[in-house]
């Protein structure tokens, strides 16, 4: 065997140096526990010492995104019975459904109690403009989205008050509600204007987050085919 | 109900992958935290540092192979970053596994047996921290990180990962002092060096086979 010749006993560390340093390094995991890694982690900070770093954040926004999947999770399992093509029938939410979504209607919602058959013919005539705002506490994100059918177009601007936000500006089909596709994602971003074609028949729109210190406010426009705008959660 | 389902559905990114994808701007420490625990972590790196030291044992000796490592997949990890390079990670990882392969058959001094010489042991760990470097690159590249802060990011993250080489390397060498004191290190030195081959190969295989199906 290689790569050096065999040590004479004398030059391999004594057991007191092991000790040693055995002791050393229970004693630098440890500080190193609770200063650094259970700040990063799960934004757990008995000393403090996490915060002023900068790792607690790190662990906080970990235990966020953690939760937000967990309800995500949870969402999937009990709405899949209700989920596939049923508008318009609040009395078919489950009681998880309701508390999960605590939905604020911006825009009166006409077409929620047509039946999808008619929905195209609506579209035809409707050309909407809204003009809304949502506010954001540091962490909050936010989901305004219209409703719209395959290639109808919408253009839209929004820009922030405040500070910057991260988004993604996506949608999602009403058969598959959870197959996202996104139309564009951008973070630490002031404004933002284009047009949104549906790629299908679904809700589209924007998700916001406020990842900064303060308060921001996050003002929409959008003009188009689209039945309505509603803001989640 | 129509409107309800999609709610929460934007794909979210959980972990640190989740985090980057959430922050902007310059943050130093938190990216040498996580370069930090990319390196404690990485059982790839590990069991390539592990070979490297297992028949050093002057700390000066020591001093010089983990610094040619150090210096490869520095070099790689930045310019792979900054360039953009775009190779498969599984094809990286692969090679990585053979890293491990190779150094396990020079612990065991088959080049010797086999050919008749020694291959350059400093340049050979240079040039696998070369390939290391690549695979550290390839995966910061798929975490995402914001354009802006970038490169005080990325330099933060390579200081990390020296940090977290040095933390890892400090536990090995005390539980390799105790193993080096018994009698029976001798006895299992080969068996071990063959163990860490074992690990190697599955890397290798396992890191292939996703290159091929996925």
């Amino acid at each position: 065997m290689y790569n050096t010749d065999i040590p004479s006993r004398a030059e391999l560390p004594s057991s007191a140096q092991l000790v040693r340093s055995t002791l050393i390094a229970a004693t630098t995991a440890a500080a190193l526990l609770v200063t650094t890694i259970l700040p990063a982690e799960y934004g757990i900070d008995p000393t403090g010492i996490g915060r002023v770093l900068g790792l607690t954040q790190m662990g906080e926004i970990k235990a966020q995104l953690a939760e937000e999947a967990e309800q995500d999770r949870l969402f999937d399992q009990g709405g899949t019975p209700a989920a596939p093509q049923a508008p318009a029938a609040p009395d078919q939410r489950s009681s998880l459904m309701d508390t999960l979504l605590a939905q604020i209607v911006i825009a009166p919602a006409s077409a929620e109690t047509l039946p999808a058959a008619t929905l195209p013919a609506q579209v035809a005539q409707a050309g909407r403009t809204d003009e809304t705002s949502v506010t954001l506490a540091p962490g909050e994100g936010v989901e305004v989205k219209m409703e719209m059918r395959k290639g109808a177009q919408a253009t839209y601007s929004w820009k922030t008050e405040g500070g910057v936000v991260n988004h993604d500006t996506h949608g999602e089909p009403y058969d598959a509600p959870n197959k996202t596709h996104s139309y564009s994602k951008g973070r630490g971003v002031a404004s933002d204007q284009g047009t949104l074609q549906a790629a299908f028949d679904g809700n589209h729109g924007w998700f916001w987050r406020n990842r900064g210190d303060g308060t921001v406010t996050v003002t929409l426009s959008t003009s188009g085919d689209y039945e309505n705008l509603k803001r989640k959660k | 109900m129509a409107f309800g389902a999609d709610a929460h559905a934007h794909g979210v990114a959980e972990g640190d992958k989740g985090y980057i994808q959430e922050i902007t701007g310059i943050h130093l420490l938190p990216f040498m935290y996580l370069g930090a625990k990319h390196m404690v972590t990485g059982y790839d790196h590990l069991l390539f540092l592990f070979g490297v030291i297992f028949f050093l044992y002057r700390p000066s000796h020591i001093g010089i192979y983990v610094s040619l490592f150090a210096i490869g997949h520095s070099t790689t990890l930045l310019l792979g970053v900054i360039f953009d390079t775009n190779v498969s990670s599984y094809l990286i990882d692969a090679i990585i596994g053979l890293s491990v392969v190779y150094k396990a058959l020079d612990n065991l001094g088959a080049y010797q047996r086999w050919f008749g010489f020694q291959p350059n042991t400093k340049l050979a760990t240079l040039v696998f921290g070369l390939f290391h470097g690549f695979g550290l690159a390839t995966k910061i590249r798929e975490f995402d990180i914001a354009p802006d802060g970038l490169i005080p990011n990325l330099l933060a993250f390579n200081v990390g990962v020296e940090v977290g080489q040095l933390l890892a390397l400090a536990a090995i060498l005390i539980l390799m002092g105790y193993w080096r004191r018994t009698d029976s290190f001798w006895r299992h030195a080969y068996t071990a060096n063959v163990a860490m081959m074992t690990a190697g190969f599955m890397l290798t295989g396992y890191q292939l086979t996703g290159w091929f199906v996925i």
